[in-house]
Parts: C-alpha cells; sequence; structure tokens
C-alpha cells in the first residue's frame, strides 16, 4: 500500500511539473528548459514573501503564487516575444541560458545552503495516517489535491472558448495564427503565466515537504519524459505519463536497484522515443509533404 | 573558407585542385606562418597561467569542432556531448588503472569507443529530427551518465581516478610547454580533418541533409549512412579530446561531466556561429576564457569580497547573460560580427548592396 | 475610394539589400488589382510590407507609406494589421497541417461571436467541395483543395481587403480558372478588394480590373486590363504572344528595359 501512496505523490509531482512543458510546448513548439529553474524560483519567492509577511503564512502563499503568475509573463514579455519567428533550437536554447541565468542568480541572493520554508512560514509537516498502514506528509497530501484540481481547471478552460484548438494552431503554423487574427502575444503570454504559475506550485509544495535546495531543478529534468511519454502538447497525455513513470521509477527502486532512480524515466524516455515518439496522445508531427 | 572567388585580383583557378585548395592567396600564405610563428613562440613568453589558459582553449577546441561538424554542418542537434568526453576520459581512466595500459593504447580505445557510443547516440536520428532527437541525445548522456557512477561506485572510486601522465615517445609528460604543443598539434590535426572532411563528398552530403533530407535523399544520397558517420566521426574525436582531458587534468571523476558541461559547448558553437569552423574556435576560446575575463572584471570594481566568494554562482550567471545576449542580438554569432566588419569595409561608402539588375 | 494606398515604399532587408524601390500602387474599393512580374521582381516582398511580415525577415519598410482606409500600416504588427481587414492568403504554409478541415475554419474565428455560423456556411457555399472533406486533417488535401481552403480561411477573418500570394503555383490551369473565378464570385458577392500577386499573368488578367508589372524592385508599368493586354512588352514577356520574327531575346528584352529605366 505505501508503494501505491508513493506512486501517487510521485506521479502528482511529475504531472504538475509536466503540464507546464504541454502548456508552453503546444503553444509555441518550445521546450521550456527554464521550467526546473522557474519552478524552484517560485519556492525561493515563498521564502522571500514569508519573510516579508512574518506571522501570516496564508498571505506569504498567496502573494508567492500570485509572483509566480507575474514571472512567467514578464519572462515571456521581455525574452521569448524576442525569440518568435527564430528557429526553435534558438528558443530553446534561450531557455537554457535563461535557466542557468536563474540558478546562479538564485545562489547569488539566497546562497546555496538548504532552505526550510516551512519552518520560515511557522507551519507543520505531520505524517498523516493512511488505511493498510501506509503514510503520507500533510504537504504531499495537498499537493496531490493540488494537482487533480489544476488539471480539472485546465481541462474546463481549454474546452471553452476552444482555446485549446487555437494554442495548437499557434504551435503549429505560428505565421497562419497570426494572420487569422488570433493574438499570438496574448496567447504566449498566457502560456508561460500558467505554465509558472503550475511550475511554482509544484515547487512550493515540494519545498514545503522536504526543503529547499538549488539541486530542485533536476526533479523537472525527471518529470519531462512524463510530458513527453503523454504527448507533448497533450495534457491528458503528461497526467497518464506521469503516472507510468513514477510508477515504473518507485517499482524498479524498489524491486531492482535504488541507484537506478535518476535514470529510470530516461530508460521509459528512450523506449517511447523507439516505439512512438509522438507520445501516447500527441498529435503527429510527421505531416509534410515535399 | 571555401570562397566562390579569392578575395584578392590576379588570382586565377584553372584546375579542381585549385578550387578545392585551402590557401589561395600570398596574402593567406603570409598571415598564416606568422601566426604560426606567434604560436610557437608564445610559450616560451607567457606566464604558465597563460599557458595553462592556452592549453585549455586547444584542447576544448578539439571538442567544439566536432560538435560543430555534427550540428553546425550535419544539422544534428546533440545534447549528450558531454557524455562523450565522459566516455572518453572513463576509458583512459579504466584502462590506464585496470590494466596498466600506455597512452598509445588508451587513446585509440577511447576513440573506438567513442565511435561505438556515437554509433548508439546517432540511431535515433534516423527516425527522429529536431527537438526529439536532442531529447533522445539527452536521454543517452544520462543513461552513460549513470554507468559511469556505478562504476565508479561499484569499483570503489567513489572520489574519482587518479591517471598518471602519458609516456609520449619516452618523455613523461608534466611539463606545461611540453602539454602545449601536444595539444596544439591535437588541435591542429582535428582542424585539418574536419576541414578535409568537409571539403570532401561527406562534407557536400551533411551539408545537403543538412538543408532538407527529403531533397538529398531524392539526389541519392544515403542519408542514414551519413547521418552516423556524422554521429561516429564526432563522438569519436570528442572521446579522444576526453581521453586527453583525463591525462591533462591527471584525473577524472563523473561529477566533471555534468549537464552544463554539454551546455557549454552548445553554446560555444552558437556564440562562435554556427556552420563554421572559425566559428567553432572562436566559440571555445570565448567561453573557456569568460570565466577568467569576469573573474579579472570582479577585481576592478570596488565591494568585490562577497561576490568573490561565490565566483561559482557569479560565472554561472555571467554565463548565462552572454549567452541569451547572443541569442538575442546576434545569432549569427562571433563569426557574424566578423562577416559585418567585413561587409562594412567591403562596401564603404556604399551602405547597401546594390539591386541586381541595376548596372546595366 | 482608394481602399489601399502604397506611396513609395523602399523595402530593406538585413539593413544592407533594398528588395523594393519607389513602388507606388493602390487599391479601390471592390477592386481586383493583380501585381505581376518575374521571379524576385519583389511582388512577394511588396505583399508582406502591407501585410505586416517583413519583421521575421530581418527587414523593414524603411521610407514611404502605407495606408490602408486612412490609417498607416507600415511596420505595425500583423494581427493590427490583420484586426482592420487586411488578410494574407499566404504562398507556403497556408493551412494548419494537422487540424481538420473544420477546425481550421473555426480557427480564425475568434472576433466573429454569433455570427460565426453564417460564415462557416459562407465558406461553404463558396468551396462546396471542402464541406465534403470537413472532417479530414488538412495535411492530407491536395494541392487545389489546400488552395481552397487557404481562401476559405482568411474569408473566416472578415476582410475588407484580401491580398493573395501565388495562387496559381502548382495547381493545373483549369483549378486556377476555377479559383480565379471564385474570387471574382467573392468579390462580387461580399464587395471586399483583392490584390493579387501573380507570376501567370494571363490567369491574372484574366480577372483583374487593374494591374501592375514590376521588375527588379521597381513597379515599370500599369495600367488597367485593356491596356496592359495590348502592351507590346506585355504580351512578348509575360502573355508569350509573339508578333511577327522572332528576334533575339536578350537584345530586346535588354533595350526595352533600359527605354523602362531611363525614358
Amino acid at each position: 500500500m505505501q508503494l501505491f501512496v508513493n506512486i501517487v505523490v510521485l506521479g502528482s509531482i511529475y504531472a504538475l511539473i509536466a503540464c507546464g512543458y504541454v502548456l508552453i510546448y503546444r503553444v509555441s513548439r518550445v521546450l521550456n528548459l527554464a521550467h526546473g529553474e522557474l519552478m524552484m524560483l517560485g519556492a525561493y519567492l515563498l521564502l522571500a514573501t514569508a519573510w516579508l509577511f512574518r506571522g501570516e503564512p496564508v498571505l506569504a502563499l498567496a502573494a508567492a503564487i500570485l509572483l509566480s503568475l507575474i514571472v512567467g509573463a514578464l519572462v515571456y514579455v521581455f525574452l521569448m516575444r524576442k525569440m518568435t519567428g527564430e528557429m526553435v533550437l534558438a528558443a530553446i536554447l534561450a531557455t537554457v541560458a535563461l535557466g542557468i541565468l536563474i540558478r546562479g542568480g538564485v545562489v547569488l541572493v539566497w546562497s546555496a545552503q538548504q532552505q526550510y520554508p516551512a519552518q520560515a512560514l511557522g507551519v507543520p509537516n505531520p505524517s498523516l495516517a493512511l488505511p493498510a498502514g501506509a503514510r503520507i506528509s500533510l504537504w504531499s497530501g495537498v499537493l496531490v489535491a493540488a494537482n487533480a484540481a489544476v488539471y480539472a481547471a485546465l481541462f474546463f478552460f481549454l474546452r471553452f472558448g476552444r482555446w485549446g484548438m487555437r494554442m495548437r494552431a499557434a504551435g503549429q503554423s505560428p505565421l497562419l495564427a497570426a494572420q487569422r487574427g488570433i493574438n499570438l502575444h496574448g496567447i504566449y503570454a498566457l502560456a508561460w503565466s500558467l505554465s509558472t504559475f503550475t511550475g511554482a506550485l509544484a515547487g512550493i509544495l515540494m519545498a514545503l515537504d522536504s526543503g529547499l535546495t538549488s539541486s530542485m531543478p533536476i526533479i523537472a529534468l525527471k518529470a519531462f519524459p512524463a510530458a513527453l511519454v503523454g504527448g507533448l502538447d497533450s495534457l491528458a497525455g503528461a497526467l497518464i505519463g506521469a503516472v507510468i513513470v513514477a510508477g515504473a521509477e518507485v517499482l524498479l527502486i524498489y524491486y531492482v536497484d535504488p541507484l537506478l532512480a535518476d535514470v529510470v524515466p530516461f530508460l521509459v524516455l528512450i523506449a517511447m522515443l523507439i516505439v512512438r515518439p509522438w507520445g501516447l496522445f500527441g498529435t503527429r508531427e510527421e505531416l509534410d509533404r515535399v | 573558407m571555401f570562397r566562390s572567388a579569392p578575395r584578392a585580383s590576379g588570382y586565377f583557378r584553372t584546375d579542381y585542385a585549385q578550387d578545392l585548395a585551402l590557401i589561395q592567396t600570398r596574402a593567406e600564405r603570409w598571415s598564416l606562418a606568422v601566426f604560426a610563428a606567434a604560436l610557437a613562440l608564445f610559450p616560451f613568453v607567457a606566464s604558465p597561467f597563460a599557458l595553462d589558459l592556452a592549453s585549455q582553449v586547444f584542447l576544448v577546441s578539439i571538442g567544439a569542432l566536432s560538435l560543430m561538424l555534427l550540428t553546425g554542418y550535419a544539422g544534428q542537434i546533440s545534447l549528450g556531448h558531454a557524455g562523450l568526453i565522459a566516455a572518453g576520459a572513463f576509458t583512459t581512466g579504466i584502462l590506464a588503472r585496470e590494466v596498466g595500459a600506455p597512452f598509445w593504447i588508451t587513446l585509440p580505445a577511447s576513440a573506438i569507443t567513442g565511435a561505438l557510443l556515437g554509433f548508439v547516440f546517432g540511431l535515433p536520428s534516423l527516425r527522429l529530427r529536431g527537438l526529439y532527437l536532442a531529447v533522445s541525445t539527452l536521454a543517452l548522456y544520462f543513461i552513460v551518465i549513470y554507468l559511469g557512477g556505478e562504476y565508479e561506485t561499484k569499483r570503489g572510486f567513489s572520489t574519482g581516478i587518479v591517471v598518471d601522465p602519458p609516456i609520449l615517445f619516452g618523455i613523461k609528460l608534466t611539463d606545461g610547454r611540453a602539454w602545449y604543443f601536444v595539444l596544439l598539434v591535437a588541435a591542429t590535426l582535428n582542424l585539418l580533418i574536419c576541414m578535409n572532411l568537409l571539403r570532401s563528398r561527406s562534407g557536400r552530403a551533411w551539408r545537403a541533409l543538412h538543408a532538407r533530407e527529403t531533397v538529398a535523399a531524392a539526389l541519392g544520397i544515403n542519408v542514414a549512412r551519413y547521418k552516423l558517420l556524422a554521429f561516429i566521426i564526432s563522438s569519436s574525436m570528442t572521446s579522444v579530446a576526453g581521453s586527453l582531458f583525463a591525462y591533462y587534468r591527471g584525473f577524472v571523476s563523473i561529477e566533471a561531466f555534468d549537464l552544463f558541461l554539454s551546455i557549454q559547448y552548445v553554446a560555444m558553437i552558437i556564440i562562435g556561429g554556427m556552420g563554421s569552423l572559425l566559428g567553432a574556435l572562436l566559440g571555445a576560446a570565448f567561453v573557456t576564457l569568460l570565466p577568467y575575463a569576469i573573474e579579472a572584471l570582479l577585481h576592478l570594481l570596488p565591494n568585490v569580497q562577497r561576490l568573490a566568494d561565490d565566483i561559482f554562482a557569479v560565472d554561472y550567471s555571467a554565463f548565462g547573460v552572454v549567452m541569451l545576449l547572443f541569442l538575442l542580438l546576434e545569432p549569427l554569432g562571433l563569426v557574424g560580427i566578423w562577416r559585418r566588419i567585413q561587409n562594412y569595409f567591403l562596401l564603404w561608402p556604399f551602405k547597401y548592396r546594390p539591386l541586381a539588375g541595376a548596372d546595366k | 475610394m482608394t481602399l489601399l494606398q502604397v506611396d513609395k515604399i523602399e523595402v530593406v532587408y538585413k539593413r544592407v539589400i533594398t528588395a523594393v524601390q519607389g513602388v507606388t500602387l493602390s487599391v479601390a474599393e471592390k477592386q481586383i488589382v493583380a501585381l505581376l512580374g518575374n521571379n524576385g521582381a519583389g511582388k512577394t516582398t511588396t505583399l508582406r510590407a502591407i501585410s505586416g511580415f517583413l519583421g521575421l525577415d530581418d527587414a523593414r519598410v524603411a521610407e514611404g507609406a502605407i495606408t490602408f482606409a486612412g490609417a498607416p500600416i507600415a511596420n505595425r504588427p500583423p494581427h493590427e494589421i490583420s484586426s482592420r481587414g487586411v488578410v494574407l492568403v499566404p504562398e507556403r504554409e497556408k493551412v494548419f497541417p494537422n487540424l481538420t478541415v473544420a477546425e481550421n475554419l473555426a480557427a480564425p474565428l475568434a472576433r466573429a461571436g454569433r455570427s460565426e455560423r453564417r460564415l462557416d456556411e459562407q465558406a461553404y457555399h463558396f468551396f462546396p467541395r471542402l464541406a465534403q472533406l470537413r472532417g479530414l486533417v488538412a495535411g492530407l488535401l491536395s494541392g487545389g483543395e489546400r488552395q481552397m481552403l487557404a481562401i476559405a480561411g482568411a474569408l473566416m477573418c472578415r476582410p475588407r481587403l484580401l491580398l493573395v500570394d501565388e495562387l496559381s503555383l502548382g495547381l493545373a490551369p483549369i483549378a486556377v480558372r476555377d479559383l480565379t473565378s471564385q474570387l471574382v464570385s467573392i468579390r462580387d458577392e461580399l464587395g471586399i478588394a483583392i490584390l493579387l500577386v501573380e507570376q501567370s499573368a494571363t490567369a491574372a488578367l484574366a480577372i483583374a480590373d487593374y494591374a501592375y508589372v514590376m521588375e527588379n524592385g521597381r513597379v515599370v508599368l500599369d495600367g488597367d486590363r485593356q491596356r496592359l493586354q495590348g502592351h507590346q512588352d506585355v504580351q512578348e514577356f509575360y502573355l508569350g504572344q509573339t508578333k511577327g520574327e522572332r528576334r533575339s531575346y536578350r537584345t530586346v528584352k535588354q533595350y526595352r528595359r533600359s527605354r523602362r529605366w531611363y525614358g
């Protein structure tokens, strides 16, 4: 039973991170390799707001989340907007550079030590008992619930107003989308804000659960295979892919070798790339006629 | 490098050999001679620190040239470069440590390991393109790193493998000057190999499949073969660089080959300018010397002590900023800037090139 | 009434290469205007300048002005120009390849609101073939069907001026004839002005009210349909109708060109 709980928790982490990748990819075909660093930035912002709003954890949390929404939009406006129209590889490298910049900046401002936002906020993290003798910490539970809420909200949003289809159209052919009146800048900024928001949420909840170090972005890199397995432009795929990757990781760690933890997602990734590169639910991107 | 016409008047090419020749004008011959003389004299006038810097640049440029070959010319994006360097370094370390193999066995062994690994890295390229290919190289990189880490822990080298200096022609290589020349020769050899590959059939095939794969296939180029060839050759060269790196540092540890190293190499070819061997060299020099330049700059500013403690983070941030600046402002890289300067002087006092047909 | 006025524009690529110099043209309401010329004449560049897509090629309108319905649109962002009613049917990338035909038509309906159903039907009215292909993914359409979908997609944006780039590329003459006659119906029924960039002068002049001929980045000839169809140069070099004995191509073309340039 504990194994099952572990899979659910890890799967929720991966899913919450993966939907950030999906949102941006769907809308601009860009792989946001700074997602992990942005996620970490969200958690560090919580430290800052915890210090600002001492003694008021709810306010601090809300402020941190709001800030992350703004940061996402700013990243688009000041950086990624200049890369529209350039090669996708250049845009991806720009995100890599941004990630490096954020990582360096975070260490410069907050030092490389491990931080404990839960302590800073003054919030406890008790271990809750579940049926069949399994245990889960409070903030992990909150994360699972938050993940479900986020996905539900996104599904609803993307169906309403045909935003989902417009995002796909913008991703496939930005030039044509712009000519057809789809406000590209608006849609991109929206995608970046939402993506940073979900990432920061994941980062904050993880930091509240188990502390914050400057090596948090590695988890985001492991969550990326989850997004790809499901299909890089499919939200439903991200959820299912996350469960698959998390399941494989937890089971293989338990039954085979604990050192495999960091490499299992990539083994799953390779397997998927061999069999079905566009993932379980992604749009096939091979339709190009000469 | 392979210009349609020599950049000086009075040179007429009358056969194919002249067309392909690397040095085509007298000015080129002279400037090459002067440059070679400067390089040869450098170790005798420079401080050990500068010598070490120059040696590092040579070593790094081997990897940069091979990545330029793979990504800049053949168009196959690879984010796993650090994995190949690690493979070469580890092969050398393992052979030197476990079997006591000498230099002239470990170097070719690294090359072969690199070639085999390159084959594996190249297999996804037969089916995938662009982003998905990059992702597959990333995944393979992580697997290589995992294997290296496994080896270190299982064999008890958790702090890394110590490698003795190589013995070349009976001389033990410990002297900074000797290393300078060895690495200079290695880099020059590599450069010549790359230049020759590019002006031969492989180079043309790579450029073709980079530009438009379906058309290249229609023209009779065996796309799969040349893609794999690009990966194999590039990886082999990179592993050799890794082997030299192991000997130069005297130490091999899996932590040295993190993802940041791969990104640094990719940054080198972008900052230098994609699609140009000169760009690879310029980029390698730029990225290698950047941290030292930052440090020198920091010492000029007041209030430095706090930042100097976090020098690694400062380097990191500065690298990110520089990479962003190049991507945003000069996507053609240093070579692009160089060409713009050239254009300015060539076209002066005109600002724009004339319209075709306006001279009638 | 003049809808679009292009005044002596100069378009510069990468800050060094002039592609278009001193081009002046105008399109009146409900008029079909053709822009003719060979490869490299600068027609597509002019069209891009009007529709706002120069920025992507590192080019800009360096001099002159472009006015649409009285408002200046030179160097404005594309979605702003599109919202004013200037819609482009591009030469490449005309459809969203992984969306179905119905989704392709639905995607631009951002501002349509309640009248979307009627716009949809309008598309199927002009191009009945599309109604049969509603559920098919656009990437699998044939060339002619794709062009139909591209034009229909442009209509979904309620244009006042339709810019059509190289309609006839890769299509059989009979398909081109069908499409051009549909353009005329669109102009007649919806009152939209059309600016047509074409290499096939025959097809374009068949439906155009007025035409401009471009060479090497400049407009060298303009006039209404009769004038152009009767013009000796146009007949010889663009319509392929030679009269009398054959002279050497090079001498005649050069002579004619120098006459146009300097006299």
